[in-house]
């Protein structure tokens, strides 16, 4: 055990310095995601390591950026969208088909974690109350990845908002986000506030959209702040067919 | 919880709410040892600004990314802009153009050749608790770190280049890592 654990950390050593290529990479993304989230030890050491390499930065001496770039980050930001920004806005649920069922289970389960804020409960009361509503469905999302991890959307004709819910989420890959995509016929479009990151691997995600237009939703995993105009497929990616609405 | 990590997460928070005096009381935090350590990864001036640029707009755009319970805001955004200055490196296929810039990286690391910075004590305090830390490090060790974080190497052109089997040189990161953890959190 420990043997392998030397192994595994020898790995997350070299990951945390990008220092990884080839199957060595491919076996670290594995252990982050199916490994690391429940071993206490691993956990710790790729958080520890973390730090240093984030400490690391700090032996080179700093150096006064151009005046210049300051007024072009000004630009950048001005250009940006301030979108509605709230930092509790991820929360908890469950995954698999029995959403109604493992929502209502969870907000007790998970009561602690879930009233940290009182927003967060407000989020995860809206999504179980669209549940209910009338042609509203939830749709498990298929991980093309390495991952037992589960995510389930949820939207309804008229709701105009969908969620979308999941736990054991693993972390995207150093210095990127998860991304949420709507498609038609095989042609995605990027969703604004669409980008996420699990909090301790759960993720409630609630966003005004109406769903009708599109048959497909999927998830990837981008550069953080990067606007991407097309998926990557990259790293873990989640996708699922959404159900049309019943004709009247 | 250091008084600087709390004003850090302040600042963080306020971003969080689009506030833009936060987030450039961040840059002006940050932005020089982003810019130094852009600079020195990249060695290229304009490609150090197109770091440190994407890096401050990455945090505007996503401030979410940042998660409090995983660390000081510090080690992220650092460990943002070092993500970052690696990518380019590796995009624009300097590396191997850059050996000989890497025989060198004694120099920087070592000694303070642009401290007229002027930066918050605990920064500058921390500055001197992590070049001490690398400092303690066997060379060998040393080496192995300095060559893939400020150099932008992979472990196996890491083993190339020292013409060492990467068994050793993952096994020398490890060691080394190991050592700054402790050395720098005073943990087992």
């Amino acid at each position: 055990m420990n043997e392998d654990h030397d192994r595994i950390e020898k790995l997350l050593a070299g990951y945390v310095l990008l220092g990884l290529s080839g199957e060595d990479a491919v076996e670290a993304d594995r252990l982050l995601s199916e490994h690391v989230p429940s071993c206490p030890r691993c956990r710790d050491q790729v958080a520890g390591f973390q730090a240093v390499a984030g400490d690391l930065a700090l032996a080179v001496s700093p150096v006064p950026p151009p005046d210049l770039l300051l007024p072009r980050i000004r630009r950048g930001v001005a250009e940006t969208p301030v979108r509605r920004r709230n930092r509790a806005s991820l929360v908890a649920v469950a995954a698999g088909v029995a959403a109604i069922v493992g929502l209502a289970g969870l907000s007790v389960q998970l009561g602690g974690r879930v009233s940290r804020t009182e927003q967060q409960r407000g989020r995860l009361l809206a999504a179980m109350e669209a549940l209910q509503q009338p042609g509203t469905s939830p749709v498990s999302l298929e991980s093309q990845g390495q991952t037992a991890a589960g995510l389930v959307e949820v939207s309804g004709p008229g709701l105009q908002r969908m969620y979308v819910i999941g736990r054991d989420v693993p972390m995207p890959s150093l210095g990127h986000v998860y991304q949420l995509w709507l498609g038609t016929r095989g042609t995605f479009v990027r969703v604004e506030d669409g980008a996420f990151v699990p909090e301790d691997g759960l993720v409630l995600l609630e966003l005004t959209v109406d769903t009708g237009r599109y048959d497909e939703i999927l998830i990837t995993e981008e550069r953080m702040g990067d606007v991407p105009a097309n998926p990557s497929h990259l790293g873990h990616t989640w996708h699922a067919f959404l159900a049309q609405p019943e004709a009247a | 919880m250091q008084a600087d990590d709390r004003l850090d997460l302040e600042l963080h928070r306020r971003v969080s709410e689009g506030d833009r005096q936060a987030f450039e009381g961040l840059y002006r935090r940050y932005a020089p040892a982003a810019y130094g350590l852009a600079l020195r990864v990249t060695g290229q001036d304009s490609l150090a600004q197109e770091v440190v640029h994407d890096a401050f707009l990455a945090l505007w755009r996503a401030p979410e990314a940042y998660d409090p319970g995983r660390g000081p805001f510090r080690s992220f955004f650092l460990s943002l802009v070092h993500h970052r200055a690696v990518d380019t490196v590796r995009r624009e296929e300097r590396l191997r153009k850059r050996a000989e810039r890497a025989s060198n990286l004694e120099r920087g690391t070592g000694e303070d050749v642009a401290e007229e910075v002027v930066e918050d004590a605990y920064l500058s305090t921390r500055r001197k608790e992590v070049r001490e830390a690398l400092r303690t490090l066997p060379p060998d060790q040393r080496t192995v770190v300095e060559l893939a974080y400020f150099g932008g190497y992979t472990q196996a052109m890491i083993a190339e280049e020292l013409g060492i089997p990467v068994g050793t040189v993952k096994t020398r990161t490890l060691a080394a890592m190991r050592k700054l953890r402790r050395a720098l959190y005073r943990e087992d």
